[in-house]
């Protein structure tokens, strides 16, 4: 097995591979050289990939395959990539609007106070710097994001909401998002953007991918109805560079 | 004009199939029939391919009736089930005459009835599957006066004795008990819980009324997480067993969000999935430890029960001279779908 990826099993239909000993950077770059790797064998059997910062789950029909052939492929694989692949597209990078605090984005206050911080330096932190995609995870093909630096992580609500607004920009421990699609949330909501996330007639429905950037640029919420009929994609720069 | 079926009841009912497959990497989660094995029973019954739409049917009555000869197969939760008020058998194929009216009353034991049509039926699609995504508000249930367009019609078909049932061809029948025993293997994040984590096995646990084909929320005494610590999102399988706060578990279905930062103490088997897919509210759940070659055993079991009734629906079919789908030259099995945007970085 490759010195910088642990496999282990996940039910009767999936296998984690994690990768180990390396920083964040290269961990995630090498789970998703992975799952790309692993399309391209196009395993008998195999029918999802998630890769997200550190890990990738690996989702198989244990009637057509089983854990140790797939097991085998990774292994293999990971050795192949080595600790340090490559990336290989270039990079788009994303402006998005926000308004932030009062009903927009009501936990405002508490990260605030939660991390000794005002608001304004909170929303100085969350759009003074562009934030990587990691990956697209739930709800509904979301963007993670790498966190502001913020001087600590911030805690998940005690309680979690049922409802989170479509828009929502949250962010939880080292992690932000935004929710493309309202559903039920526990990550605290610092504000919310106009801009349509997902388009349900593209294919993929999301403009964005892992390894694009994001940048947050706070407007007033007299401002909201100039984005409502705008999608991200509509935000997107040109290429701005490899890697 | 081609031939239809409308709704005349809906009760609460949804166009599926067995799910969105190869997108879980875009972050959506693969949804379907919440009871796999019954959804592709009913398929199978009717010569179509186990991934064809069906009707996935929770617990209400429900009725409808087709413009024209169609040949249905209803499997999943014990119900009554009648075609211009004959009662008329599950887990078998049933000829219905246009015009005549299909009941499905009195679900009950489990939650969810399927009925798929031979040759299936028109349905929108979305990332290559009808499945409704609640998250995405894709795929509503159906209502009173909806029309699904039928694929092809059947000939006239009947037994000669009218009423006795035209087929026996033995389908796979899944128990449907008053209180279930869901199989699960270890979590990956098993030693997090330390010695609480045998509590998921030493009492039963009761399924609330919170609880859907996202999850099903489960009410009894729970294990405890002993590590404490901040976990970055990662993928989640379908049937993860997680212990998100308070007194409740969680136990992810075919919904679930791909992501997540909760540990995973235990995954039920896929066998497993299916019979929760099946568990109603208020019942009773206990956990049984399984290890891995226990549960792929099951589950290939499962799989070549399904492909052997196949096997006879296509003699059935081939003597009767009903022209049937696609099916039985594939097995039902999944391959990888290639994205169609490759996603690097």
């Amino acid at each position: 097995m490759s010195a910088n990826v642990t496999i282990t099993d996940c039910g009767d239909s999936a296998l984690v591979a994690k990768a180990v000993g390396l920083d964040a950077e290269p961990a995630w770059r090498l789970v998703h050289a992975l799952a790309d790797a692993l399309n391209a064998v196009q395993l008998t059997g195999v029918h999802d990939v998630v890769p997200t910062y550190d890990a990738l789950l690996v989702e198989f029909d244990c009637a057509t395959t089983d854990h140790a052939t797939v097991r085998r492929v990774l292994a293999h694989e990971a050795t192949r990539l080595g600790p340090h692949p490559e990336p290989t597209t270039p990079r788009r990078r994303f402006v998005v609007p926000v308004v932030y605090g009062g009903e927009y984005g009501p936990d405002l206050p508490e990260v605030a106070a939660q991390l000794g911080l005002s608001e304004g330096e909170i929303i100085a932190l969350h759009s003074g710097t562009d934030l990587t995609v990691r990956c697209l995870g739930a709800p509904a093909g979301a963007p993670m994001t790498d966190g502001p630096p913020f001087p600590k992580p911030v805690p998940r609500l005690a309680s979690p909401r049922t409802r989170v607004d479509a828009g929502s920009v949250a962010v939880a421990g080292r992690q932000a998002v935004i929710c493309p699609m309202p559903s039920p949330g526990g990550w605290p909501l610092l504000g919310r953007t106009p801009v349509r996330v997902l388009d349900l007639h593209s294919d993929p429905i999301t403009a964005y991918r892992p390894g694009d950037t994001f940048r947050f640029r706070p407007i007033e919420p007299q401002q909201w109805d100039e984005y409502t009929d705008l999608t991200l994609a509509d935000l997107a720069d040109s290429a701005v560079g490899h890697g | 004009m081609a031939d239809t079926l409308t709704v005349r009841t809906a009760g609460l009912v949804t166009v599926q199939d067995l799910g969105r497959v190869g997108r879980s990497r875009y972050g959506l989660p693969s949804n379907g029939a919440a009871d796999q094995h019954s959804a592709r029973v009913a398929n199978v019954l009717c010569g179509n391919d186990d991934r064809a739409p069906l009707l996935e049917i929770t617990a209400l009555d429900f009725a409808c009736v087709p413009s024209g000869d169609i040949l249905i197969a209803v499997t999943g939760a014990p119900a009554h089930v009648t075609v211009e008020g004959v009662v008329r058998p599950q887990w078998e194929p049933v000829p219905v005459r246009a015009g005549e009216t299909v009941r499905v009353t009195g679900i009950h034991r489990g939650l969810r009835v399927y009925l798929a049509v031979l040759g299936s039926f028109e349905a929108e699609r979305l990332q290559g599957s009808c499945a409704p995504d609640t998250i995405l508000g894709f795929g509503p249930p159906l209502r009173a006066g909806d029309e699904l367009a039928l694929r092809t019609a059947c000939p006239p078909m009947d037994h000669p004795f009218s009423r006795i049932p035209l087929f026996r061809l033995n389908a796979p029948v899944p128990p449907f008990p008053t209180s279930w025993t869901i199989d699960v293997t270890d979590g990956p994040d098993r030693a997090e819980f330390g010695d609480t984590g045998r509590r998921l096995f030493d009492a039963p646990f009761t399924v609330t009324p919170r609880s859907n084909h996202i999850g099903l929320r489960l009410q009894g005494v729970v294990p405890r997480r002993v590590t404490k610590g901040e976990v970055l999102s990662r993928g989640v399988p379908i049937g993860a067993v997680e212990v998100p706060a308070g007194d409740e578990l969680l136990v992810l279905h075919r919904g679930r969000g791909v992501t997540a930062g909760y540990p995973v103490l235990a995954v039920v088997t896929a066998t497993g999935l299916s019979a929760l897919g099946q568990v109603r509210p208020g019942q009773t759940i206990r956990f049984r430890h399984r290890t891995l070659d226990q549960a792929i055993t099951a589950h290939r079991a499962q799989r070549h029960a399904i492909d052997a009734l196949r096997t006879r629906v296509h003699t059935a079919f081939e003597a009767l001279r009903i022209q049937h789908g696609p099916a039985l030259k594939g097995r039902g099995e999944l391959r990888t779908q290639p994205p169609p945007t490759r996603i690097s970085h």
